[in-house]
């Protein structure tokens, strides 16, 4: 008994929780950053530019606006950060789950709002004006990406449902074992488009440069976190370093999924398990993220909202009508 | 421990903030400039804030006018500790050309302590950094200097 609530607890605080999924997350934000410099020929700060980051926002002064609603202002950077821990923790690193059987992708989904829902609320507890047009554009923001990512994850969904014969299955278990058992879900064709939606959902989702409406610095002071300073903006910060961390590894189970490296022991085929996903979901940064980053400018609301509900909603419909067809 | 990390994070990542205090815009280019690819001052870990709730290092350029005084004073005030005051180009110290105008309500000492003072009209880029990685080192020892 004892034994069962110490592996748990250090699964929530340690190993796929609390501090593997923050120290993964600044890593992959600084990974980006570093990348972004280079592919502008610049030189480019550290790779671990975002623990700086971080560190030095936990040493500032941690300044309450006079009308903003202090309790909820304050609390709202937990929820969200709490909410990504949850994520971290039901997200499959090959074979090996913290708590499996228990998550469907459903439930990721809906913890995936919470850091969004989140900043809203941080924003709209400021009280002032930029906030107010940041947490519009935000909600704008999420209504673009929810309808895609919610397709895709039905698509992927439906093909492992139709290969293993249950009709469809939202058990993040099972997509992992149809994987391990019959190799990964990219190299199903029918997927292929639903691949390349989610590659487009991600940097929405983490608010990166084209599709940062939301944040921008240089039109609205970074709309929802305007008023932040100190600790809870340090903890936004590592909420967005985190949903890096959590949407990649989120591609990686869905499309890269298998059976990992074997070695015979289990604690080491864990870690190498981790280093190994931890270098896929690197590499999906630096393709989705980092790259779409260094070559465009940020769109405005509109344009993001026509994109997504066009290009990126098609994609992910073709894959879902194939994968009906059973292609 | 966590206290010493803090400091240290406190000198590699400072951001900047960039008020205009009526300046002509040419230091403001420079500034600007600092981050470009030539010069690139993110490798030491600088990036321009949004708003002063982010901000570590202020920097003011222009020579303080009658417009702009009350909003610099206020914008100064919502600068969290630990801050630093970087007043770029000659305007803000002497009021350079403008100096004697109607408008011209300088220098910026009269109103806030400055740390750093990067004179030039315009100041050349590595004069900039070097003001800049002076404001950082000075940062830090604030830092170590507040209580928590």
């Amino acid at each position: 008994m004892a034994e069962l609530i110490l592996s748990r607890l250090f699964y929530v605080l340690v190993f796929p929780g609390f501090l593997f999924c923050s120290a993964a997350g600044l890593l992959l934000a600084g990974i980006d950053r570093k990348m972004v410099a280079r592919m502008q020929k610049r030189i480019g700060p550290p790779i671990l530019q975002p623990f700086y980051d971080f560190m030095k926002l936990m040493g500032k002064e941690t300044i309450i606006p006079h009308n903003a609603a202090k309790k909820v202002y304050l609390a709202a950077p937990v929820v969200g950060f709490v909410s990504l821990v949850v994520t971290a923790l039901l997200i499959p690193i090959f074979g090996f789950t913290a708590f499996s059987g228990v998550a469907d992708i459903i439930v990721i989904l809906y913890l995936l709002t919470i850091p969004a829902v989140s900043i809203i609320i941080g924003g709209a507890a400021s009280g002032s004006p930029y906030a107010g047009v940041g947490i519009s554009r935000e909600m704008v923001a999420m209504v673009s990406y929810e309808l895609p990512f919610v397709i895709i994850l039905l698509a992927v969904a439906k093909k492992v449902g139709l290969e293993t014969g249950e009709g469809i299955t939202f058990s993040l278990a099972a997509i992992t074992q149809y994987q391990i058992a019959s190799g990964a879900l990219i190299t199903k064709w029918a997927l292929i488009p639903a691949a390349l939606a989610m590659l487009l959902v991600i940097p929405c989702e983490v608010g990166s440069q084209p599709f940062d409406v939301a944040e921008a610095e240089t039109e609205i002071c970074e709309g929802p976190l305007v008023e932040y300073s100190g600790a809870p903006l340090g903890l936004y910060k590592l909420n967005y370093a985190i949903k890096m961390f959590i949407m990649t590894a989120l591609f990686t189970t869905l499309f890269f999924g298998g059976p990992g490296v074997s070695v015979g022991n289990e604690a080491a085929n864990t870690a190498i398990n981790a280093v190994l996903f931890l270098l896929i979901c690197a590499a999906v940064t630096v393709v989705c993220i980092t790259l779409i980053h260094a070559v465009t400018a940020r769109l405005k609301v509109e344009k993001l909202f026509k994109f997504y509900w066009t290009v990126v909603t098609g994609l992910a419909l073709l894959s879902l009508i194939l994968v009906w067809l059973g292609l | 421990m966590f206290k010493k990390l803090v400091n240290r994070s406190t000198a590699k990542s400072p951001w900047i903030y960039h008020i205009n205090a009526g300046s002509c815009n040419g230091c403001d280019i420079e500034l600007v400039a600092v981050l470009t690819p030539r010069y690139d001052a993110e490798r030491f870990g600088f990036k321009l804030a949004g708003t002063p709730r982010h901000a570590d290092i202020v920097v003011v350029t222009g020579p303080v006018t009658a417009q702009s005084k009350d909003r610099l004073i206020r914008t100064l005030e919502q600068v969290p500790e630990p801050r630093v005051i970087v007043s770029l180009g000659s305007c803000p110290k002497s009021g350079n050309v403008f100096k004697g105008g109607y408008s011209i309500e300088g220098p910026l000492e009269k109103y806030v302590h400055v740390d750093v003072t990067v004179a030039g009209c315009a100041p050349k880029p590595e004069a900039v950094i070097a003001g800049l990685a002076q404001a950082a080192q000075l940062l830090k020892q604030k830092r170590e200097a507040m209580k928590k």
